[in-house]
This record gives C-alpha cells, structure tokens and sequence, in this order.
C-alpha cells in the first residue's frame, strides 16, 4: 500500500497548490461578491452600503490574510459559507454532486455501449465498414462541439420526434439526452483508441498460440487481445472521468440539470470565493483519487504490473 | 475464425444500446407533454433558476404565485394594493397599512398585521439587501393595521415593498417546518403552494383552495428553470412548456408560423443606454454629450438590433409609465452632430477626423456580453461616430460594474438596468445621479438634479413624485449625463390554450389565479 501513501501526500501537495493558485486568479479578477449580495432586484443601495458590507465579508484586507483565513477554517474541516445563497459550502456541494455522478454514470454508460463494441468491430475488420464507421464516428465526435450536439439532439427527439423530454431531471428519460450529449464525443475517441490499441494485441504471438489452441475467436479476442488492448483505454478513461465529474458545464446548461459544473459557473460570475474554493478541493480529490485507481487497475488488468518496492515494470 | 459471429455479437451489442435507450424514452415520454385540456395544468419555463425557495431572498415564491407582497404593480405599472387594501403616512417616518380581511396562509392561519410583522422580522434577519431598502425602525401591529417607522424619512417605501423580498410568509409555518424544509416549501398566501421542489430545475405547484381572491382555475402548475434560449424556444414548439419567457429574437418567426402559438410582446421597465464619464474632459463639454446623443441611431437599434422588440427611448422611464417623458424621442441626427462638435471648437483634419487644439477626438467605448445586443449597440455607434469624424474604440469586459468602478480611463459604456423596477423612479434617480449611488460609477453629479432628488426623496404623495420625476427627467435630458436607446421589450411565447393571462411589464406576477387552459 505504499502507493496510497505515496499518492495521499501527492493529493495534499496537490489541493495545496491548487487552493494557492485558484485563490490569487480569482481576487487578481475584478468584482467581487457585493454587488451581487446587495444588489439582488435592484434594491437600493449606496456605495457607503457596499463598502460596509466589502469591510464586512474582509475583502480590504491584504490577500494573503484572507488567504490564511480561509486555509484556518479549512484545517477545522470548515469550508465557509456561500456569499450569496448563505448556506455552507459542503452542504451545496452534497446537494449538487449526486446529480453530476448520475450525469457521468450515464455519459460512461453512453460511452462504453458505443465504443466496446465499435471499437472490437472495428480492430477485427480492419479497413472494412465497422472500421469506416468508427474512423467517421471519431472525426464527428471530436468536431463536434457539445452545445450543438446537444441542441440537435433536442431538436431531433424532443421537437420533431417528441419521444425524449427536452430538460429537467427526475426520470429516467430526462437523462437520456445529456448522456449521450456527454458521452457521444468521447465514445467516438475512445473506439479508435481501442481498435489501435486490439490490433496491436492481436498480432502478438500469444493471440496466434491461442488460435493454434483452437479457441473461438470471439474468446480470443474478447478475453485474451481486450484485456492487453485496455491499458491505454483506462489511462485515457481516468483523465476522462476525472473532467466528466469536473461537472460538464454546457450539458448542464442545455439541459437544466443540477450539478456541479453549472455551480461553479454561477459561483464564478457572482464572485462567490467560497463555492469556487470549494468545487476546486472536490474536483481535485476527485482527479487525484481516480488516477490512483486507475494506476492500481494497471496490476488488475496486466498482472505484470506490480507496485512492490523496486519491482515495478 | 467466424467472423459472421463476432459481426452478429457486435451488431446484437450496438442494437442493444439503441434499443434500451430509445425504449426506455418510449416509455415515460407521453407524460412529459401537459397538453390535455382538462387537466388544467400549464408549465411555464423561466430563465433563472434558483437552488432555494427562501422568499425574502429571490423572486421565484413571488413570481410562482406561491407569495404575495402587501403593494404590487397593476397592469398600467403603478402601485395597487394587494394583501394591503391602503395605506397612507401619518409623518414623513410612520407609515399605516391596512391589511386585507380574509387572507389566509396555505396552513389555514390567518394573514393579519401580527402576522405581517412577524413575515417583515424575517425578511431583515434573512437579507442585508432587503433591511437596507425597507429602513424600517420599529413596527405596530394590532388587529389589521400594521404602523411601521423608519429610520429616515421615506416616502419611497410603498414602492419598496413591491420588492419580491418583501414577500409575506407565515413564520409560524417556519418554525414548525425549521428553515431547510420552509426554505425547500415555503408557505405564502398566494394561489399556489409547493407540491414538489427540484432545486435549480423545477418547482411543482398545485392550487391552494382557500384563496383569498377566489379559487385559482388551474389545479396544478410547473414552473421550470432553463437558461439556454434555444432550448426554451424547442420546449414551447415541442408543448413541452406553456409559456416561455425571455425568447430568442431569431426564433419568433417561427412560433409565430405556429398556430397553437403565439408571442406576447411587452414593454418592460428595463432601459439600453450608453453612460458617459463625467471625470474625462473630453466628455466633460456638454456639446460633444450631445453630439454622441444625436448619432446614437434608437429606431435602427430598435428595428435592426432588437428586430421590432424594442421601443426607441425618451428618457430613463419607459413613456408608458406615468412619470415617463412624453416627449418624442431622438431621432439620429449627423448634420445636427457635426454643428455641434464644429461650435465645440472641432474641425476635420485632412483624413476627416475630428481635432481640436491638435488633439483628436478618440473615445473608449466600454461594452459586455451579459446582454447580447449591446456589443451591437456599441458596433453601431462606433460606425455612426466615425460619419461625424469621432474615433471610438470598442472594448469588451466581462464584469462591467466592477470595470467601470475599478478604471477611471473609460470614456462611454453601454449599459443596461431596471430603471424603475418598482414603478417608481426614486430608486434608479437615488442609485443613478447621487453621489453615493451605486450606480453612479463616473460620479455624475448635477447640481439641479441633486436639489430634485432631494426633494423627492421627502415628498410622499404619489402626484408630487410624479412631477418631481418629470422634472428630473426634463434636466436629465438637457444635460445628458445618459443617452437613453431604447426600451427593450419582454418576449414571451405563449400556447393558444392559456386564457386569461397576459404577461406584464415587471416580470414579477407570472402564475396567477385567472390564469386558464381551454
């Protein structure tokens, strides 16, 4: 378990940094969050209000006070109030993640049902049409940007077809067209990745070996040439996941769906430092926990990779 | 090998994926579209979501006809009594309102002075805004009169308490419920009560039998939350949506193509205008404020940038409001520019641009995304300027209000706000033209005018505030501190099966009891 360890000490340095580096890019920015606090309807208000209330929340003091004041709190596992809405940040974070893990669920879902199969077909008929399909899927899907995939799609099925609901979560259905929206563009990657990374496989003389050994094909090669085909998959797979929960800011738009990614949006225009501050720990913990399991998948998936002291491949 | 099977395999998984999502559409996708007569259920689609139901701090209770506030605007944008019958000051510091008999809270409990009292408690301890517009002192209840003192003379608190923080809420409710639960469902006396809240996505409401002004005719309602225009417009073409609100400009010809649809079109209280820096010398003569008024095009901003959903402005008040200027407004005038900047002192150099004392005349422009037609306001009057030989720069910054306050070298910005939010003008002339105003970046400050607000600002009968305005707009007008553009409207898409309801100029009372489905 050295890894953990070693990866636990990584994660600290890591939030660390990213707190110092998210904090200063955010005050360097100009406003802050008065206006939004005091002007709510266009109450009336004076400047003399304004800097009452900026005194108040202690943004005359130097940054690095401020700074410091934030990180004390944090030590006490305190990670503030929201200016704005005025309730603590964990409690809007617990309130909007559940949402975004459905959306990723959903999004790997989409992309796993495209691009396992497509990716196969296309690494065992190469240069044919599974192969045809897949190479144009990938080029679509990372042309395409996501607001118009996703305003097509709602166009298509919940306009012309009116077979999907257009926004809005609750049902199953509702999730259907931001999945798709979220996974499409990275299924059509993730295919090519899979075929290159199955043809390489397949031409290794332990896939030749496991014909010899008379074993179907499908065996061969959904067992024994994936398995050696996925560590480049999972690599990329762990980055991916990492932004998806990252909250997927345009889906949640378009689509009215609850997450993270469209808080830290309204967090960002209003100046609220806190949720900002908040969402950049989360997220960081999250990237940082998925690639240690992404490296620890690595022995699962190829038992030649071992994390032991001084015997790693 | 077999290939035939690999291809069967791969193509029974791809058929899988397909068929399990479309299945799974098929299956709940005709409840999603009310459009059932008789069920009496419409889905109205909003722009700004909201993540709490908290009434003393957002607009959604009000406008989901889940609160109600004692004075509202009618139709005509003045004040009217709603949970309060009148109201009249004693002194310039004591108000009495008279709270109407027989209003009812969704609980049952009775909507008296105490209770009303008790709503205000609340909204002070809950919002710093709402405790500084309201300045109350003290407050009286007994039986329906509620007498409320404020710390200074008001004679603007009617109009504040239109506000939809001002919202009166049953305490009592509150504190049974605790403030999470009361926050999620709040309980008002409007005609619709909380059935289910999905933060930042939707409210579901059903009609609230015991309501004062008679039976709401709806049974239930949704009141949803999307912030991209293009999907809005989809959910109103699609009957996904009932009424939708804030349309795109491009998409009105095609519901209009639509005959279950129509576009309601209505002035709002809300004004395009470009601000001048009153701390540049440039801008400092009042001849060259002219001159930019009269090469600021409104009718083209109007036609062109807002495609007709636009009134061309007289003044920071929309005409329609009863202290508006009724004057014509500008029309864009070059010959009468250039006379102005030549008896300014400009001439035209050799390439046509403007100098005087060998300077030329080079103006920053300062404009921002947030409203999508005033870059374009910006793009024309830079065109329009260089016909009369001023070179104006355009930039684009992304949070105005902190730009201007922060910089002291802009010259011009486009900008935008609700100038009488609450059909009065004390806020936008307090906020706009006093030295201590919020919205005040380049401290403009006019003596006439000040000595004006001043006096409205202690005069408490509504005909007196309305002349005090007038005048301050006639001064507004000669000395332009302000370039007014236009009057943007408020585009709602609406289904032909809503009756009894049309959308108003302040955006605030969008379910109401009236409102009907064939």
């Amino acid at each position: 378990m050295l890894i953990v360890r070693k990866r636990a000490l990584q994660l600290l340095i890591v939030l660390l940094l990213l707190s110092v580096a998210t904090f200063t890019l955010m005050k360097l920015a100009s406003g802050d969050p008065v206006k939004t606090i005091l002007q709510a309807d266009e109450l009336l208000v004076t400047a003399a209000d304004e800097e009452r209330l900026r005194a108040e929340l202690g943004f005359d003091r130097p940054l690095i006070v401020q700074y410091g004041q934030w990180m004390w709190k944090l030590l006490q596992l305190d990670l503030g109030k929201s200016y704005v809405k005025g309730k603590p940040v964990w409690q809007e974070l617990m309130e909007r993640l559940p949402a975004t893990l459905q959306l990723t669920a959903g999004g790997m879902a989409v992309l796993l049902l495209i691009s396992v199969p497509l990716g196969i077909a296309a690494a065992r008929y190469p240069g044919r049409w599974p192969d045809l399909l897949s190479r144009a899927l990938a080029l679509v899907g990372a042309a395409v940007p996501g607001f118009w995939l996703g305003l097509m799609l709602v166009y298509l099925f919940a306009f012309k077809l009116q077979l999907l609901p257009s926004m809005g979560k609750g049902s199953l259905t509702q999730i259907i067209l931001p999945s798709f929206t979220l996974g499409f563009p990275l299924a059509a990657v993730y295919a090519r990745l899979l075929r290159a990374g199955l043809l390489q496989s397949l031409s290794h003389d332990y896939i030749r070996a496991a014909r010899g050994r008379g074993l179907p094909e499908w065996r061969v090669v959904s067992l024994h040439a994936f398995r050696a085909a996925l560590l480049p998959v999972v690599t990329v797979f762990g980055m991916g996941i990492g932004s998806l929960l990252g909250g997927a800011v345009v889906v949640e738009t378009l689509f009215s769906w609850p997450g993270l990614g469209s808080m830290a949006v309204e967090a960002i225009f209003s100046r609220d430092y806190p949720v900002i501050q908040g969402y950049v720990l989360l997220t960081g913990v999250f990237a940082v926990t998925i690639n240690l399991l992404v490296d620890l998948s690595y022995s699962i998936i190829d038992p030649r990779i071992r994390y032991e002291k001084g015997v790693s491949l | 090998m077999k290939p035939s099977l690999l291809r069967s395999k791969t193509l029974a998984l791809l058929l899988a994926g397909v068929v399990s999502l479309s299945a799974a559409g098929c299956a709940e996708a005709p409840t999603q579209a009310p459009t059932q007569a008789d069920d009496k259920k419409v889905t109205l689609l909003y722009t700004f979501k909201t993540g709490s139901l908290d009434p003393n701090n957002g607009s959604t209770p009000l406008r989901a006809g889940i609160t109600e506030t004692l004075v509202k605007l009618g139709s005509d944008l003045s004040l009217e009594g709603w949970l309060a019958e009148k109201w009249e000051a004693t002194n310039e510091t004591t108000w009495v309102f008279t709270i109407r008999e027989g209003v009812t809270f969704h609980d049952g409990t009775k909507a008296d002075a105490a209770a009303v009292k008790a709503s205000f408690e609340r909204g002070i301890a809950a919002s710093e805004a709402l405790a500084g517009a309201l300045k109350i002192e003290s407050m009286e209840a007994a039986g329906q009169t509620l007498t409320i003192k404020t710390t200074e003379p008001y004679p603007a608190l009617p109009s504040e308490l239109v506000n939809p923080s001002a919202s009166v809420i049953s305490v009592q409710a509150e504190q049974k419920m605790g403030k999470e639960a009361f926050n999620n469902a709040p309980v008002g006396t409007g005609p619709f009560k909380v059935k289910k809240f999905e933060p930042n996505v939707e409210v579901q409401l059903e009609r609230y039998d015991g309501y004062w002004a008679g039976t709401p005719k709806l049974k239930e309602a949704s009141f949803k939350f999307n912030e991209d225009a293009n999907v809005r417009a989809l959910a109103l073409q699609s009957n996904e949506a009932d009424i939708v609100y804030n349309l795109p400009a491009e998409s009105i010809d095609a519901i209009k193509s639509n005959k279950s649809l129509r576009i309601e079109s209505v002035p709002g209280l809300r004004a395009h205008y470009i601000l001048y820096n009153y701390q540049r010398p440039l801008l400092q003569d009042l001849k060259v404020r002219q001159a930019m008024n009269y090469l600021l095009d409104r009718e083209s901003i109007a036609k062109d940038i807002m495609l007709g959903n636009a009134v061309p402005a007289n003044g920071p008040f929309n005409s329609k409001l009863p202290f508006g200027s009724k004057d014509p407004a500008d029309g864009a005038d070059l010959a009468k520019a250039k006379a102005l900047l030549a008896d300014a002192g400009y001439t035209a150099g050799a390439d046509g641009k403007l100098l005087k004392d060998g300077k030329p005349l080079a103006l920053e422009l300062i404009t921002y995304k947030g409203r999508p037609e005033l870059p374009l306001i910006a793009q024309m009057l830079q065109s329009d300027a260089a016909k009369a030989g001023i070179t104006v720069t355009i930039k684009t910054v992304e949070n105005v209000d902190a730009y201007l306050k922060d910089n002291k070298d802009w010259d011009m910005a486009t900008y935008s706000n609700l100038t009488a939010p609450r059909g009065d003008g004390g806020y936008f002339l307090n906020s706009a033209f006093t030295p201590e105003g919020s919205l005040n970046a380049s401290k403009i400050s006019i003596t006439r005018l000040s000595d004006m607000i001043k006096q409205l600002n202690a005069t408490s009968d509504t005909a007196g505030r309305v002349k005090l305005t007038q005048e301050a707009v006639s001064v507004i007008n000669q000395e332009v501190p302000h370039s007014y553009g236009v009057y943007p409207n408020i585009i709602v898409g609406v289904n032909n099966r809503i009756e009894g309801w049309t959308p108003g100029g302040e955006e605030y009372y969008m379910l109401t009891h009236t409102m009907d489905v064939k």
